[in-house]
C-alpha cells in the first residue's frame, strides 16, 4: 500500500537549518584540515564507499537473495538468510586480520592480532550456523504443533460435508 | 508536434519502466517503511552514542581553550572508547540491513517531487558516504590497518560531523513517517475492527525475522569483540585483534620500543629526568634518585582508542609530589616530553586537574616488576581518564607551564 508522504514543516526546516550548518562546519573542516592530493584521496574514499555499496554490495545482497528464494524451501529462508548475513559481516568484521593488515603495520609486535583468525572465524561462523539451525529446528517444532493444533480444533458445521 | 510534449510521454514512459524494474527486482515486502524506520531509529541511537562518545575522545585528546578533560572517573575514558569501538561494530550490521531495506528508493523517479524533497535527497549522500567511511575507516583503525594516505583521526573527526549534520537533517525529513511507523501497528479488518497485536500477518512475521537476524548479528559481534575491554569476556573476543592479557608483561602494546626508535636512549645509563619550566627548583633526577623517592601504588586503566582496555598496578612517582619538590604553582598544568624522536604523540598535556590527581603516576613499575621497554621503561606516565595515546612511554621531561 502506498502511504501519503507526511512531514512536519516545522520539525523538517528546523532540522534542515540546523543539520545542514553542522554539514557544512563538517566540510570545511575537512576542507581545511586536508590539503591537495590528500584531500581528493579522501574524496576518493568518501564518494568510493558510497559507490562500492551502491553498485556492489546492495546488488550482491540481492543477487543472493534471489539466488536463496530460488534454492532454499520458504520454511528455512529466514536461516539460512539470517546465516548467510551474519557470515557476510564476520569476514568482513575479521578480514583485516584474516590478512594479518596489523602484523604488517606493527611489525615485532606480538600483542597484535594475537590469535590464528582462520581458526577463530571458522569458530564464530559454526556459532552463527548453529545458532541459525537451531532457529530453523525451533520454527519447524512450533509450525508443527501450529498445525496439529488446528487439525485438533473442531470443524464450523458448514465444513463438515 | 512541440518538443515539451514529445518528452513529456518519454519521461512517463521511463517513469513507468523504471517502477516496473523496481517492482521485478525489489519484490521483498521488507523494503517499507516500517522495517527502513525501525532500523532507521535504531541507527539513529547507535550513530548518537559515536558521535558523543568520540567527540569526548577527539577533545581529550585535542582539548580546546574551554575544555578540561576531569582526572575523575578514573575509568571513564575507558567506558566512552570501549563504547565507541562496540557501538560502532555493531552499527555494520544495521546500517547494511537499513540500506538494503532503502536501496529501491535510489532508482525513484522522477528523482525528487519538491525542493524541501530535493534538499531531502541531497543530503542523504553525506548521510550515507560518511557512515559507510565512518565505520569502514574505523575498522580499519582497529585493526591498524591503513590503505590510504590522509590522517585517520582528522579525516574520521570530520567526517563525523558532515555525517551527524546530514542525520539531523535526514530526521527531520523523515520525523512524521518514523514517529507513525515505529508504533506497535494493529492492522484494521475488514469490518473495522482491530486484530490482536499478537495476531501477525506474514509481512510482520516475515520483518520480525529480519530484524532478529540484524540484531542477532549485531549481537554476535559484540559479543566475539568486546571481550577486549571487558575483561571477563576476554577468551571470547575471536574477532578482536587484540586481547587485554596477552602482550609483553601480560596486557597489549600499542609502539613498541623498537618502532619508537628508543631501544638505544631509554637503556643509556645517561638517562634523567628533567622537570622545568615556571618552577622555583629546576630538577634532574638518575634512575636511582627516581627509585628512591617515595613511591606510590595505584590500579589504573591504560584505554586505547582503538577500543582495548585493561586494569594493571602501577607503582611510581606521584606528578603531584615531583611539582612540589620542583617549587611549582598549585594550579600548574605540565607538558609531558618523551625519548622518542619528533612524532605524533611524543609529547602530552596534563591540565592542573590530572597534573595534580595524586594517581596521576610517572611509573618505574608494573604489577611489581620492573617497566618492560615496550611499556615505556625507564618511566612512563600513567593517569586516570586519559587516552592510552596520552599514557607518554619512555618520559624524559617535564615542562611545567
Amino acid at each position: 500500500m502506498k502511504r501519503q508522504h507526511e512531514t512536519n514543516p516545522f520539525v523538517t526546516w528546523s532540522c534542515a537549518v540546523v543539520g545542514g550548518a553542522i554539514c557544512l562546519y563538517g566540510l570545511h573542516g575537512l576542507i581545511r584540515a586536508l590539503d591537495g592530493v590528500i584531500s581528493r584521496q579522501f574524496l576518493q574514499w568518501f564518494v568510493g564507499a558510497d559507490l562500492a555499496h551502491d553498485l556492489i554490495v546492495a546488488p550482491a545482497a540481492c543477487a543472493v537473495g534471489v539466488i536463496v528464494a530460488r534454492l532454499v524451501p520458504t520454511s528455512a529462508r529466514a536461516q539460512v538468510r539470517a546465516g548467510l548475513f551474519a557470515t557476510a559481516i564476520v569476514i568482513a568484521i575479521a578480514w583485516a586480520p584474516l590478512r594479518s593488515y596489523g602484523h604488517a603495520s606493527a611489525p615485532g609486535n606480538t600483542s597484535v592480532e594475537p590469535l590464528n583468525y582462520a581458526t577463530a572465524v571458522a569458530t564464530v561462523l559454526l556459532v552463527v550456523w548453529a545458532l541459525a539451525g537451531g532457529w530453523l529446528v525451533l520454527s519447524t517444532l512450533r509450525r508443527r504443533a501450529n498445525r496439529s493444533q488446528v487439525d485438533r480444533e473442531p470443524r464450523p458445521p458448514s465444513l463438515n460435508r | 508536434m512541440t518538443d515539451r510534449q514529445s518528452s513529456e510521454p518519454a519521461a512517463t514512459t521511463l517513469g513507468t519502466r523504471l517502477k516496473s524494474l523496481q517492482h521485478d527486482l525489489f519484490r521483498s515486502s521488507l523494503h517499507d517503511e516500517r522495517t527502513a524506520a525501525l532500523l532507521g531509529s535504531a541507527l539513529g541511537v547507535t550513530f548518537t552514542i559515536c558521535f558523543a562518545t568520540g567527540l569526548y575522545s577527539h577533545f581529550a585528546q585535542h582539548p580546546p581553550s574551554w575544555f578540561l578533560l576531569p582526572s575523575r572517573p578514573a575509568g571513564l575514558y575507558r567506558v566512552t572508547q570501549g563504547l565507541h569501538v562496540a557501538t560502532g561494530l555493531a552499527s555494520i550490521p544495521l546500517l547494511l540491513a537499513k540500506l538494503w531495506t532503502v536501496y529501491p528508493k535510489l532508482f525513484t523517479w522522477p528523482p525528487f517531487s519538491s525542493v524541501a524533497n530535493a534538499l531531502e535527497r541531497l543530503a542523504i549522500f553525506p548521510l550515507v558516504a560518511g557512515s559507510l567511511f565512518l565505520l569502514f575507516t574505523g575498522l580499519a583503525n582497529i585493526n591498524l590497518w591503513y590503505p590510504w594516505k590522509f590522517n585517520f583521526p582528522i579525516a574520521h573527526y570530520w567526517a563525523a560531523w558532515t555525517t551527524i549534520g546530514a542525520l539531523i537533517v535526514h530526521i527531520g525529513a523523515k520525523w512524521s513517517i518514523t514517529r507513525r511507523e515505529i508504533r506497535p501497528q494493529r492492522a484494521p479488518t475488514a469490518n473495522g475492527a482491530r486484530v490482536h497485536p499478537v495476531e501477525v500477518d506474514a509481512v510482520t512475521l516475515e520483518r520480525r525475522r529480519f530484524l532478529g537476524a540484524v540484531l542477532g548479528t549485531s549481537a554476535v559481534v559484540t559479543l566475539f569483540t568486546i571481550g577486549q575491554t571487558v575483561r571477563p569476556l576476554r577468551k571470547l573476543a575471536l574477532l578482536a585483534p587484540r586481547r587485554p592479557d596477552t602482550g609483553t608483561q601480560g596486557f597489549p602494546v600499542n609502539r613498541t620500543a623498537r618502532a619508537a626508535y628508543v631501544v638505544d636512549s631509554a637503556r643509556s645509563p645517561d638517562y634523567r629526568l628533567v622537570v622545568t619550566g615556571k618552577v622555583s627548583r629546576p630538577l634532574t633526577l638518575t634512575l636511582d634518585q627516581l627509585r628512591a623517592l617515595p613511591q606510590r601504588t595505584a590500579t589504573l586503566p591504560i584505554a586505547c582508542v582503538e577500543g582495548w582496555s585493561t586494569s594493571q598496578v602501577w607503582t611510581g612517582i606521584s606528578v603531584r609530589d615531583l611539582l612540589t619538590m620542583a617549587g611549582a604553582r598549585p594550579n600548574a598544568a605540565v607538558h609531558v616530553v618523551s625519548l622518542q624522536p619528533a612524532r605524533s604523540y611524543r609529547t602530552s598535556d596534563l591540565n592542573h586537574w590530572q597534573a595534580h590527581d595524586p594517581d596521576t603516576l610517572l611509573a618505574l613499575e608494573v604489577n611489581g616488576e620492573p617497566l618492560a621497554l615496550d611499556h615505556g621503561y625507564p618511566l612512563r606516565l600513567i593517569g586516570p581518564d586519559r587516552p592510552g595515546v596520552m599514557q607518554t612511554k619512555w618520559v624524559t621531561k617535564l615542562v611545567v607551564q
